[in-house]
């Protein structure tokens, strides 16, 4: 009674303490061990509804999203998991579920994805800025102490300093691959049971194909309410975009 | 009305006792609302004779019925037959009041007419409180059949008599006109009869289209019920009661049953075929809102029970789960939930029981499915909690019985050995240690949380920081040329800093003195002396032979001690430079004398 007490009045308050985060998981941990996966769904969401994101959290609701049997919101949240930490054998493990358990089989010329989503993919954007910052700060430091101070123009003062700034080029150009994969090929989980996929972006399109929930997509561009999505194999429709949510 | 009655013959009747004749009522103050009966008795009537009952506009005949005995006497040598034939009148008066019962008359095939008394009832509104009056002795005397209370209950006020057959008649009834789907009803065969019975053959049931039923009582033995029908008293003999569950919703008829009946006493019997009413039932559906599990077999009352012996097993040792539901209704049929199990335990089709029990008329009982289970981990391992819902007639509302998750403990087998073993027709697979892969992965038990944030090159700092060093240099340098282009310094400020410039140079070379090669400490002396005198005479010096430099210095008034500490100076470290070791022990003296030239050149 008193621990349920306390949960409500944790759930009520607009901020959570780490050590109220902590907990909060703890319950949604022990919701899911009780088969209660609506109040383990709850709990879960509450803490990325508060800030307190990360791929544990996303992990969790993805797998509780699993058990539940809600495809697309499992998939989502676990493509976002592998997405934040890389890939995981857990997070593999209950993808390779989810995509088991889904609805549609794309088929036939799987392009696959292109040098720079792959490199994207394999690399993180934050760590491949915070690269790029480090090693512009080293280079030009060198060449500041050259220059300000006479006593460091030596050998091993230019070779810092061209190294340093040979290195930031490769780095940064995984960070624009990371930028450009980001801002330029949208991936999205299909979210709802069912969508049509239209050869137009209006409601009186003829519907050329059907996706259903946990399908993996890519957003082409947008059209009103209609956003136009690319399957793996190349196929591309029209789809209402409240059926489908970014990663 | 008069009603005439022709006395039956019996061919072994003697008239040996002579006529009896005589009438009686059964009491003096009946209500208009109250039965009261009328016997006639006649013995040793003659034959032929016809008897007329009392008829009267004040009276309602309501019934009657007959029945005849007969005794063998020997008395004296002489053997004689008395027969009596008994009638009673069930009637009802018409009014309030005194009430005149006119005589009974029997008239003998000569003409002779023989009359009973008149009898005289004080008839009181509603109810009366008279008191019941003796029955007429009987002829028979102890030997009369016993008297049967009467007992006049629900079953009986719902009974119709039929117009034809009204002595004899089999009614088939159920406890309620209408039901759920699966929810039971009571159909009850009865023969009412006002004669004697010697035998009734097996009843011939209707086919019974639309229902599961269940045999609730088959008398093998009839034992009489005294009821009062509508006033006239039967005896009713249950033939047959039945329990009826309805499998789909309608309204349903139910054909009447059949049954042979023999009536009298030994040569005199007679067999009657006698066929009973029909009914029509009424069967509700179910109301909407069942659960998703529910299945329709499921109504009544039921409580769900799981058990498992024993909760803690070797490896490859058989668990028995039972499952049990108990309660009212259809036990035969009631539908248990599937039990369900991790992977890692293997169950085997169940063996199912039941066992019927009847509690007030109600059919209930029990249902039992027993699960062999046997683990292929090691590991605990929870069997989740099942539920069973059903729906209750009497609450009319769909509820659940729900039993508590199990518990198993399957330990490693004593030396891994594999055991075999069999029950119910199952044969055990040797014990392993079975791991499948696949299936959903745990949760993370522990979460490290961070803040949702944007990308790194959204935060307001990304841009900068990767602009201010190039841009740094860049200002630094463009600070310097901006300072070279519009800067106006005059000779002895250029002098200063070159001299300065030079002295830095020295003090480099004295860090050069222990770790430098003695090229680059001599050389960087040499550069701090000749940069020192080129920023004091204003002239540059390099490339000049020894002797164009003396000449030099000499012609600008260099004291000519200033002039041979120059010359040893420079040739030292021409030395040094090209003849690396052999002025290694004269570092410090150079650079003692470089320096001391310098801070002597102004005094």
């Amino acid at each position: 009674m008193i621990t349920a007490l306390l949960l409500h009045a944790l759930l009520a308050q607009g901020y959570y303490l780490p050590a109220e985060a902590q907990a909060m998981f703890a319950h949604g941990n022990e919701a899911f061990s009780k088969d209660d996966f609506a109040t383990a769904r709850l709990d879960f969401e509450r803490l990325l509804e508060h800030g307190y994101g990360g791929p544990d959290v996303l992990y969790n609701l993805g797998t509780t999203a699993l058990a539940e049997g809600d495809l697309g919101e499992a998939v989502l949240q676990l493509e976002r998991a592998r997405r934040e930490e890389g890939s995981a054998l857990d997070v593999d493990g209950n993808l390779s579920v989810a995509r088991s358990r889904q609805l549609d089989q794309v088929v036939g010329g799987d392009f696959g994805p292109g040098l720079l989503e792959r490199v994207a993919n394999a690399t993180s954007e934050d760590a491949a800025g915070w690269i790029v910052l480090a090693f512009v700060w080293v280079g030009f430091f060198a060449l500041l102490l050259r220059r300000i101070w006479p006593r460091t123009r030596g050998v091993a003062s230019a070779a810092v300093a061209a190294s340093a700034l040979l290195l930031s080029l490769p780095a940064g150009g995984v960070f624009l691959a990371d930028v450009y994969a980001r801002l330029g090929l949208q991936t999205a989980v299909v979210t709802a049971k069912s969508l049509a996929a239209r050869d137009a972006p209006r409601d009186s399109g003829k519907t050329a194909f059907e996706v259903h929930a946990g399908l993996k997509v890519r957003l082409v561009s947008n059209s009103g309410k209609f956003v136009r999505l690319r399957l793996p194999n190349g196929l591309e429709g029209w789809v209402e975009r409240s059926g489908v949510t970014s990663l | 009305m008069r009603w005439l009655w022709l006395l039956g013959t019996a061919l072994w009747a003697l008239p040996a006792f002579g006529l009896e004749f005589s009438q009686q009522v059964n009491t003096d103050e009946p209500g208009d609302q109250d039965p009261f009966q009328v016997t006639v008795t006649v013995a040793d009537a003659p034959q032929d004779a016809s008897l007329q009952f009392p008829a009267s506009a004040d009276l309602e005949l309501l019934g009657k019925s007959e029945s005849s005995q007969t005794s063998f006497q020997l008395l004296n040598g002489r053997a004689s037959v008395k027969r009596i034939q008994t009638f009673e009148l069930t009637m009802r008066a018409t009014r309030t009041g005194t009430v005149k019962i006119p005589p009974s008359v029997l008239t003998t095939p000569d003409g002779k007419a023989f009359r009973t008394d008149a009898l005289t009832v004080r008839v009181s509104k509603g109810h009366g409180g008279g008191s019941p009056r003796a029955r007429p002795p009987s002829p028979f005397g102890a030997a009369a059949p016993p008297e049967i209370d009467v007992d006049e209950d629900d079953t009986g006020s719902q009974v119709e008599v039929p117009s034809r057959d009204s002595d004899l008649f089999i009614q088939a009834t159920v406890d309620r006109p209408e039901a759920f789907v699966g929810e039971q009803m009571t159909l009850s065969l009865w023969l009412y009869s006002r004669v004697d019975l010697t035998q009734v053959d097996p009843v011939s049931m209707p086919k019974l289209d639309g229902f599961w039923s269940e045999d609730l009582e088959s008398p093998s033995t009839l034992a009489p019920q005294s009821k009062l029908i509508h006033g006239i008293p039967y005896r009713a003999y249950l033939l047959k009661r039945r329990a009826l569950f309805p499998v789909k919703a309608g309204t349903f008829e139910i054909e009447p049953a059949e049954a042979d009946v023999t009536t009298g006493f030994f040569f005199a019997g007679r067999k009657i075929h006698r066929t009973a009413n029909s009914l029509s039932v009424k069967v509700k559906p179910l109301p909407p809102g069942a659960p998703a599990d529910f299945s329709p077999a499921n109504v009544g009352r039921w409580k769900l029970t799981a058990e498992m012996t024993p909760q803690e097993v070797e490896l490859g040792s058989p668990v028995t789960v039972r499952l049990t539901a108990e309660g009212l209704g259809n036990a035969r049929y009631v539908a248990l939930p599937k039990l369900t199990a991790p992977p890692a335990l293997r169950i085997y089709d169940p063996t199912t029981s039941e066992k019927l029990t009847l509690l007030h008329g109600k059919v209930g009982g029990q249902r039992v499915q027993e699960y062999l289970v046997v683990a292929q981990q090691t590991g605990a391992f929870t069997l989740p909690a099942l539920t069973l819902p059903y729906f209750d007639p009497s609450t009319q509302r769909y509820e659940l019985s729900r039993t508590e998750p199990l518990s198993l403990t399957v330990k490693p087998s004593a030396g891994g050995s594999s055991q075999r073993g069999s029950s119910g027709g199952a044969t055990l697979t040797t014990a392993r240690n079975v791991l499948t892969g696949g299936g959903i992965r745990p949760l993370r038990d522990q979460a490290s949380f961070r803040r949702a944030r944007g990308p790194l090159m959204n935060s307001p700092f990304f841009f900068p920081a990767l602009i201010l060093p190039p841009g740094a240099l860049l200002g630094l340098s463009l600070v310097g040329l901006l300072r070279r282009r519009f800067s106006h310094e005059d000779a002895g400020t250029l002098s200063r800093k070159k001299a300065r410039a030079a002295r830095v140079r020295l003090s480099t070379a004295q860090t050069l003195k222990a770790s430098g090669t003695g090229q680059a400490f001599y050389g960087e002396v040499e550069r701090a002396l000749m940069g020192f005198m080129e920023a004091k005479l204003g002239i540059a010096f390099g490339g000049l032979t020894r002797e164009l430099l003396e000449s030099r210095l000499s012609a600008l008034g260099v004291p000519e001690v200033t002039r041979t500490h120059v010359q040893r100076v420079l040739d030292v470290c021409d030395l040094g430079r090209f003849a690396p070791g052999s002025a290694d022990d004269r570092r410090d003296a150079v650079l003692d004398l470089a320096s001391r030239i310098m801070e002597g050149w102004d005094r």
